[in-house]
């Protein structure tokens, strides 16, 4: 915003201190991550004898001994169903709630409105023991279902809060003509204000997406098959009270990780507007 | 159009599915997790008794629960504080420069979109008492401080560590919240307070802030829930050590209450541990609405 | 219209219930299908037990192709009693599982979720196949044995030889002879004794072992005849104060696996730690295996007697509801057949319950001292933690240990703190 400021006059020592200060942040964030990478590569004695060295030899096979130890591969599909199923729910669900909230007309749309945003300020560890023990009655424990169910239910009120917004903002106009052609209620909604949404689908898909991606507690608590487990509960398997894996742990973490970063790289720009945008409607 | 609108059938066909989840998944059990809260749970017989506040009572005189507060409460201080300041100073030095902002920008972010559990591996092993941070600095004969075990202080260093972390970790977010807010400010206004002779410090502090100020409302709700529900990265960096380091928050606790092979199973106390944690989320919340009033804003 | 909504929301759930049953295996035909419960990743643990019994389970299902099939269920440890009883009370207690003997397996036995396995222990000589009747003694309710136990392991002092010769100390026998040790390996430049006090049993291994050489009598303070604060457990609380002079320093933070890589790294002399410990050091350090020395932990002067032991067995159990008893004692049979057995011994590192003969040369050098210990043993006892009124009271004894340790609490208050549970919980 101050580009014409700027370039009339010379460098000042103010912008040089600022490029120095997130210089030093570059290194503040992007080391670890290179050093997860360093230490995936060594053996196990290596890590305690030199955890900052550059390895004696790159130990590929870690890898592969990981993947295989960690279950990392159900556990990725695991995450991926859970996860897919989760959004395709919560963005249908969502946000025909969120239309009838936002455009159709009744009495209660307000106190509908409320009663889903309360849901958002109540955190799910205190739901946690009755749907335990609700679930593990019918079933439900160590079923991905018995995850999907919560997830969804706490993926609802920003999908709601977001896309209400987005269904507000599209034109009495469109609507009417709409209606003027014939289309049902029905054909409305799927037909012209879903597509519309487009983008706040978008970004509710993607909040959605991450959130239960690396949730931890409930994945936790809910299912104990190992065929079953989540990736973020598959990594902490490597740490038990009796033994810590750390040249196995460090490929899992890598594996863990890689997808996002890859996919973050791919759309960063889009994803951190996209999840500031969501953050701000919620 | 408008009896379209008003169609019944429509309108329940619409909302049904998510209040009838939100209903079943949410509400009723956080009516029975009231009432579990009021009972008395037996692992052999597996059944509860109603023992009214009991557990209440318990908890109150329980040294545990006063820690796992204290640390909770610390967090939710903190985090708001520290959120506010970095992610503002961000936000501000980033809206001032142009080369590489999308860059540091989206570096920043990276983090927040990592899992927690994974990250916390990764800083634990960092602070480790040996291996990690305490290994670089044992080449140049210093010795480390006890990172994640030291258990002296009011507020223990292993605390600092971790909430340093967390703020590492999620910075990003409230830095984006912020820089929609400042990006979204006429920059004539900026234009006129340079023209009469006002610095860039003064310009943020009497044009920036003000107009930033309902978003922080929105951020420090965001991170006021946030704190308190924090568990994936003390879980992942502590196990179950928290308990003997006198690190547990309410979410470390109410899990072990519930769920640990060692002194777990105790379903009403971490009921009512859940009860508490509500009604201190409810309240973080009010508090923060009070005080930043956010007007309705609009992207 | 609300008829429709339902008739909707019902087709739904239907389809997520057939979505559901997708992931499960697929029905048997004639296989009698079990469930096994465990508390290691079967796949990912490098614990030679837990590899062992995997051998078990695959040996299984390979011999009973078509006949029996056994599908284990595994958790952490940390988690295994929670998601057990999850299972219990969904009427889905896994066919066979884990358990350690004491109060958790009380916990199975009072409510008859656990099935009495005499009779099946009695028929075709199962039962003398096992080293003796005593290895039955703690899985023993009136009369009835309702769990088989498969291991035993036994708590000692494991040392690291060179250094003792370089410090010019020899084995102690006493306290007092292990406090000079300690401090002439101090003045030698090494940790004396390496122990984790970030994982509370350990610690708490240590205090029962002081606790029983003082002579506490653990069944008096149990039954309420006596309290827990008394002359011979604040004697064992200051000499563990006392010990801790001599931990390495970053005792209070150090896992389990960080206090055991002390010693197998040679940096510490003394861990005192249960036999399993063994296929751990052996395998990460396997130059370490001949370095190592085993002693039995040393006596108190003018305390009890000495040859007690510690002693901690995994044992299987079976669930009274099961429909396949065949199988499940099928399996249980495996586990104490003379291949798992031996294995148990030559790898684990831990003690057969059978008279299987194992290849000496073979098994771990330590074994052999461990073993030795442990026949010369006049009397074994359970990990304090687990040997007390519940695992609840274990876990609190274990959190007072560190707050000694950690030196919140003198041993008076610490013991006094145990005690007020007791009280506070009605066992008083």
């Amino acid at each position: 915003m101050n580009r014409t400021a700027e370039n009339e006059k010379p460098i000042k020592i103010s912008t040089i201190l600022i490029y120095v200060f997130f210089c030093f942040m570059m290194v503040l964030y992007l080391a670890p991550l290179f050093w997860i990478g360093m230490t995936s590569l060594k053996t196990r004695a290596e890590i305690y004898k030199s955890p900052f060295g550059w390895p004696e030899a790159f130990q590929w096979g870690n890898y592969a001994v990981a993947w295989k130890a960690g279950k990392l591969g159900i556990a990725m599909l695991n995450s991926l169903f859970v996860c897919v199923v989760t959004l395709i729910l919560t963005m249908i669900i969502g946000s025909m709630a969120a239309f009838a909230i936002a455009r159709l007309k009744w009495k209660l749309s307000g106190a509908a409105m409320i009663y889903i945003m309360i849901g958002m300020m109540i955190p799910v560890h205190c739901v946690l023991i009755p749907l335990f023990v609700r679930f593990a009655g019918i079933g439900l424990n160590n079923n991905l279902w018995g995850l999907i169910l919560p997830y969804l239910t706490f993926s609802l009120p920003t999908c709601v809060f977001i896309m209400s917004g987005f269904f507000r903002s599209i034109p009495n106009e469109l609507l009417e003509s709409a209606c003027m052609d014939g289309c049902t209620i029905y054909q409305i909604f799927f037909r012209i204000c879903f597509p519309l949404a487009r983008t706040g689908l978008f970004v509710t898909g993607l909040m959605t997406f991450i959130g239960n991606w690396n949730e931890l507690l409930l994945a936790l608590v809910f299912v104990s098959d190992d065929m079953k487990k989540t990736l973020p509960v598959a990594l902490t398997k490597f740490v038990t009270p009796y033994q810590t894996n750390y040249d196995k742990m460090f490929p899992a973490i890598m594996i863990a990780i890689i997808p996002t970063i890859v996919v973050y790289c791919l759309f960063s720009n889009q994803i951190v507007d996209g999840l500031t945008t969501g953050a701000v409607k919620g | 159009m408008d009896k379209l609108l008003r169609d019944k059938k429509a309108i329940i066909l619409f909302v049904a599915p998510a209040l009838i989840l939100f209903t079943v998944v949410l509400f009723i059990p956080i009516g029975t997790s009231f009432y579990y809260a009021l009972c008395d749970y037996d692992k052999t017989t597996r059944s509860y008794s109603f023992i009214g506040f009991g557990n209440f009572i318990k908890l109150a005189k329980d040294p545990t629960m006063r820690i796992a507060l204290k640390n909770s409460l610390f967090f939710l201080v903190f985090s708001c504080v520290s959120q506010l300041i970095m992610g503002l100073l961000l936000a501000a030095l980033l809206t001032n420069i142009t080369k590489g902002r999308n860059v540091f920008k989206n570096v920043i972010y990276l983090p927040c979109v990592l899992s927690s559990a994974a990250l916390g591996l990764l800083w634990a092993f960092l602070f480790h008492a040996k291996v990690g941070i305490n290994n670089l600095l044992a080449n140049f004969g210093i010795q480390g401080p006890a990172w994640l075990y030291s258990t002296s202080g009011f507020i223990t260093l292993p605390m600092w560590v971790i909430a340093f972390v967390s703020l590492w970790q999620y910075v990003g977010q409230s830095m984006m919240l912020y820089m929609a807010q400042i990006s979204g400010i006429n920059k004539s206004l900026y234009e006129a307070s340079y023209i009469d002779g006002a610095s860039k410090v003064k310009a943020f502090r009497y044009i920036t802030l003000p107009l930033v100020k309902p978003m922080i409302g929105t951020a420090m709700s965001l991170n006021a829930i946030g704190s308190l529900k924090f568990f994936d990265l003390i879980y992942s960096m502590l196990g179950d050590k928290t308990e003997n380091l006198k690190m547990d928050v309410l979410a470390t606790y109410l899990y072990r209450t519930g769920f640990s092979s060692k002194g777990g199973n105790h379903y009403g106390k971490a009921s009512a541990i859940g009860v508490i944690l509500v009604v201190l989320c409810l309240l973080a919340t009010g508090i923060i609405n009070k005080l930043f009033k956010t007007e309705n804003y609009e992207m | 219209m609300k008829r429709k909504v339902m008739s909707v929301m019902l087709s739904v759930s239907m389809a997520a219930g057939l979505l559901a049953s997708v992931p499960m295996t697929a029905g048997a035909e004639e296989v009698q299908e079990i469930t096994w419960m465990f508390w290691d990743d079967l796949e990912a643990s490098e614990d030679n037990i837990t590899k062992g019994f995997k051998e078990v389970i695959d040996r299984f299902n390979e011999d009973y192709d078509g006949v029996y099939h056994v599908t284990p269920i595994t958790t952490t440890l940390e988690e295994y009693y929670t998601q057990l009883n999850a299972l219990v009370d969904a009427d889905e207690t896994p066919d066979v599982f884990i358990v350690s003997p004491g109060p958790n397996l009380t916990d199975y036995v009072a409510p008859g979720v656990a099935a009495p396995l005499d009779e099946y222990l009695e028929e075709d000589g199962w039962k003398d196949t096992f080293s003796s009747d005593a290895v039955f003694a703690q899985q023993t309710y009136d009369g009835q044995i309702y769990a088989v136990p498969l291991n035993i392991a036994a708590a000692c002092v494991f040392y690291n030889k060179e250094i003792f010769e370089e410090a010019g100390v020899e084995v102690p026998e006493t306290y007092d002879e292990l406090l000079e040790v300690c401090a002439a390996i101090k003045d030698a430049g090494y940790t004396p004794i390496t122990i984790s006090a970030g994982t509370a049993w350990c610690l708490s291994m240590l205090a029962g072992y002081l606790c029983d050489r003082e002579g506490v009598d653990l069944d008096a303070i149990n039954s309420g005849e006596e309290s827990w604060v008394n002359d011979k457990t604040i004697a064992a609380g200051e000499k563990l104060l006392e010990l801790s002079q001599y931990f390495q320093e970053t005792a209070a933070g150090d896992s389990n696996d960080d206090a055991t890589a002390a010693l197998y790294f040679e940096e510490a002399a003394i861990l005192i730690q249960g036999s399993w410990a063994i296929g751990q050091m052996n395998g990460a350090n396997p130059d370490f295996e001949e370095k190592c020395g085993v002693f039995q932990f040393p006596a108190i002067e003018g305390g009890n007697d000495p040859n007690r032991v510690i002693a901690k067995s995994d044992s299987l159990a079976m669930s009274s509801s099961t429909e396949s008893p065949e199988a499940c004692i099928a399996l249980m049979k495996y586990f104490t057949d003379d291949e798992a057995q031996r294995y148990t011994a030559e790898v684990g590192g831990k003690i057969p319950v059978t008279n299987v003969e194992y290849d000496v040369s073979v098994a771990p050098a330590q074994l052999a001292d461990v073993m030795d210990i442990f026949s010369n043993a006049t009397g074994t006892f359970g990990f304090y933690n687990e040997s007390l009124v519940s695992s609840d009271a274990g876990a609190e004894f274990d959190n007072e240990m560190v707050a000694i340790f950690q030196q919140e609490k003198t041993p008076e208050e610490a013991f006094q703190a145990v005690e007020d549970w007791y009280v506070e919980e009605g066992y008083r």
